[in-house]
């Protein structure tokens, strides 16, 4: 049977692509997340995953409002980025693990999840940015799923957990040998494009951080159940907390909880953390 | 407000090189081929980001497709603001 391996969830930035940005930075808070993410490389190499599944969303570059689905998976023989050049990200091209992508789907649609589905996905800076630093070789089969958590209305968060959720179980009852590992990539919290666009709430960042890791999801499932809400104190980019929130729904209940950085970080424009699950 | 016709303009020059040189050129060639009403397009001939996202445009359309729209990006958030900007000399 396959197995969950490790899980990772951290921001995305597409700053983070450019070794120029990372300059931009003050020494302590680039060496903290340089840090957190050479521990969070560390931890997917040491796991030795046959495949990465990606809980990521979008910013208009693969979905639009003339058709656009609340979990999308990636089904075809590779997925190609990123979907719009820019931000010093590479041209790549990773091969799906379509067998499992398929079986997700399929156990989706007969289970309770209508996955919408894509055969020529493409990967969008939310994978690729992060992955530049935790995948550089990019030879990890794929499952990618998009989240809508960038066009109101989205599905909320407690949805999106359970989705995760969801995931994680199908990937228990893959009948294969095979060892999974799980990214999600997101917020914190940052606005971009409204009038605040700059501000980040540290505070919570923090608190969701410590309910995550405490394993009180429902803390926050319940508080910003409308997105409104959730908007309200973390910003349109706070929305992207979704993809942490799926991958802490597919994680089993023995994997163990870390943050490894977080950092307010005004030059990117976002609340900037990283955090693990795994056996240890 | 059609909002999502003014959204799906801004994807477009987001996406579309040749489309925003003649964003930037041409503004009323563009707006044929869009459903816009006359407010919309006033706001965005004069390029009034503030209007358009108090009347529920997505802001993240906004702020990626300022650059195309010929406008500095150092220049947005004073934009989004309705603040002056000087920059001297």
């Amino acid at each position: 049977m396959a197995e969950i391996v490790a899980g990772i969830a951290c921001s995305h930035v597409p700053f983070m692509a450019s070794e120029e940005n990372w300059d931009r930075l003050g020494e302590p808070e680039r060496n903290n997340l340089r840090t957190g993410f050479q521990r969070a490389r560390e931890l997917l190499d040491e796991s030795r995953p046959d495949v990465l599944i990606t809980f990521a969303d979008d910013h208009f570059d693969r979905c639009f409002y003339d058709n656009l689905p609340a979990f999308l998976i990636g089904v075809g023989e590779e997925v190609a980025g990123p979907a719009i050049a820019g931000f010093d990200l590479p041209q790549v091209r990773v091969p799906i693990a379509g067998e499992l992508a398929r079986f997700i789907l399929r156990e989706g649609l007969e289970g309770g999840v209508d996955f919408a589905f894509s055969e020529e996905l493409a990967l969008d800076h939310a994978e690729m940015a992060p992955m530049m630093h935790l995948t550089p070789r990019w030879d990890i089969p794929m499952v990618p799923i998009v989240v809508n958590a960038f066009a109101p209305p989205m599905p909320t968060l407690k949805r999106c957990f359970d989705v995760g959720g969801f995931v994680g179980a199908c990937v228990r009852r893959w009948p294969h040998n095979m060892r999974v590992a799980f990214l999600g990539t997101g917020g914190l919290s940052h606005w971009v494009g409204p009038p605040e666009t700059g501000k980040i709430n540290e505070e919570f960042d923090r608190w969701f951080l410590d309910r995550l890791t405490g394993g009180r999801i429902q803390d926050i499932t319940d508080r910003y159940a409308r997105y409104e809400d959730l908007e309200a104190v973390a910003g349109n980019g706070g929305h992207e907390i979704r993809d942490w929130l799926a991958i802490a729904g597919a994680m089993p209940a023995w994997m163990q909880p870390r943050v490894l950085a977080y950092e307010p970080l005004k030059a990117w424009l976002t609340g900037t953390g990283i955090m693990t699950w795994s056996l240890q | 407000m059609s909002r999502y016709q003014v959204d799906k303009l801004l994807r477009d020059i987001r996406r579309d090189n040749q489309l925003a040189a003649r964003f930037r050129d041409d503004i009323e060639g563009v707006f044929a081929n869009y459903k816009l009403d006359s407010e919309e397009r006033d706001l965005l001939r004069r390029w009034e980001i503030r209007e358009l996202y108090d009347r529920g445009v997505n802001p993240l359309l906004l702020l990626l497709a300022h650059g195309p729209a010929g406008k500095q990006m150092r220049d947005y958030g004073a934009a989004m603001n309705r603040m002056t900007v000087n920059r001297g000399g």
